[in-house]
């Protein structure tokens, strides 16, 4: 029976989305234009993530089996729904680049994933754990893609410029091939990490 | 099976029913002021509050199907008294409706015209959007001068596009006929 620690940090390195899940890709393509952006999406996913596993779990033994997919999605979409409306009313210019991308986080399968494999199977407190430290994972993944995208291809992070003044933007790190560029090559970073430690 | 969906969706329902009328004065905030704040800031001047915060609601008219028609009125103050108003009308133009944001003193006079929406021919009628254009209307008051020049007034159109500068001087006119109604029901 793992701890709740290790449910907490498996989150942030041993299963760490998308990077080891490779799950919730849409999100991470997507919006990581910039640090600012990939840090709003996390944090609105962690929100999402977090209270959706609480109340799953909480509610594991009186969903029947048959339609516990339809109960997760409606538990999914209502919080989504309400991170939207909060989101719109404190956070307008991040609602803006955002755009359909935070609707979009229903179908983010990370979510979706937790509650069928995690939540609806284990009791409340480690479902919590769980939710945050995936949360947190997510939102340092996107963090980093968005931060690597921003520098190369705006040449800022957080817009203040950052390289010499003679740098010039690779203008398709932040078109979407650049996404899976930036992507491709951190997963095969953390492979070879991942592989050096076991030997 | 059913009884527990129902119960769930039930209370999804109501959370976000509850959530949607909270958030609903700030949502609206925020979008008119990133939306529209450009265009009020453009067309007060030398005021000191927050027009959006001080906005009031005026039920003027009904539309087509009977429904009250609600407009918005950006209040200009200087030292807690108001100075200007600021707000919207639409002319017919080339293309379609031409939306204007129209700021007015207490005298009745134009302070500023800025257009906020309007889907003119690009490089002909849409450069009614020009400063050199809107700025013929500054200190204009309800008259025969505001009018373009063909028609005797002192406004000159933007050459190659008389019907979109038509369009914005209808807008601007219907804006300050409604000028008087709305001071009396502002005070």
């Amino acid at each position: 029976m793992p701890t709740l620690t290790q449910e907490f940090t498996k989150g942030l390195w041993k299963e760490i989305p998308p990077f080891r899940l490779v799950l919730g890709i849409c999100a991470t393509l997507a919006v990581t234009t910039s640090a600012k952006n990939g840090i709003g999406m996390g944090v609105a996913t962690t929100f999402v993530l977090v209270f959706s596993n609480l109340l799953i779990s909480m509610l594991r033994k009186l969903i029947p089996r048959n339609v516990r997919i339809a109960a997760f999605i409606v538990i999914i979409a209502s919080f989504v729904v309400l991170a939207e409306l909060y989101m719109q009313a404190y956070a307008y210019p991040l609602y803006k680049a955002l755009g359909i991308f935070v609707p979009l986080i229903v179908v983010n399968c990370i979510i979706l994933g937790r509650a069928e494999a995690f939540a609806s199977k284990n009791p409340v407190l480690p479902s919590l754990a769980d939710g945050l430290g995936i949360g947190i994972g997510f939102t340092i993944s996107l963090f980093v893609v968005g931060a690597i995208r921003e520098i190369i291809g705006h040449g800022t992070f957080f817009s203040v410029p950052v390289m010499w003044s003679s740098f010039k933007p690779f203008g398709v790190m932040l078109k979407p091939p650049g996404a899976f560029l930036c992507l491709g090559l951190i997963l095969a970073l953390m492979n070879f990490i991942s592989s050096r430690q076991k030997r | 099976m059913i009884v527990v969906l129902t119960v769930i969706c039930a209370c999804s329902a109501l959370v976000l029913a509850y959530a949607n009328k909270v958030t609903k004065a700030p949502r609206e905030y925020q979008l008119l002021k990133y939306v529209e704040a450009p265009s009020i800031k453009a067309v007060l001047t030398s005021y000191d509050n927050d027009p959006i915060k001080d906005r009031v609601v005026l039920k003027m008219g009904k539309d087509k199907k009977g429904r009250p028609l609600t407009r918005n009125i950006f209040l200009a103050k200087k030292d807690g008294k108001i100075i200007g108003l600021a707000y919207e009308a639409a002319g017919m133009g080339h293309e379609g409706l031409i939306h204007v944001m129209v700021g007015v003193n207490t005298a009745g006079k134009i302070t500023g015209i800025r257009i906020t929406t309007q889907s003119e021919t690009p490089g002909l009628g849409s450069k009614v959007v020009e400063p050199s254009f809107t700025k013929q209307f500054k200190g204009m008051a309800l008259s025969d001068s505001l009018n373009l020049s063909a028609k005797g007034g002192k406004i000159d159109a933007v050459s190659g596009a008389t019907v979109s500068s038509k369009g914005v001087v209808a807008a601007v006119r219907k804006a300050l006929e409604l000028f008087p109604k709305i001071k009396k029901e502002i005070g």
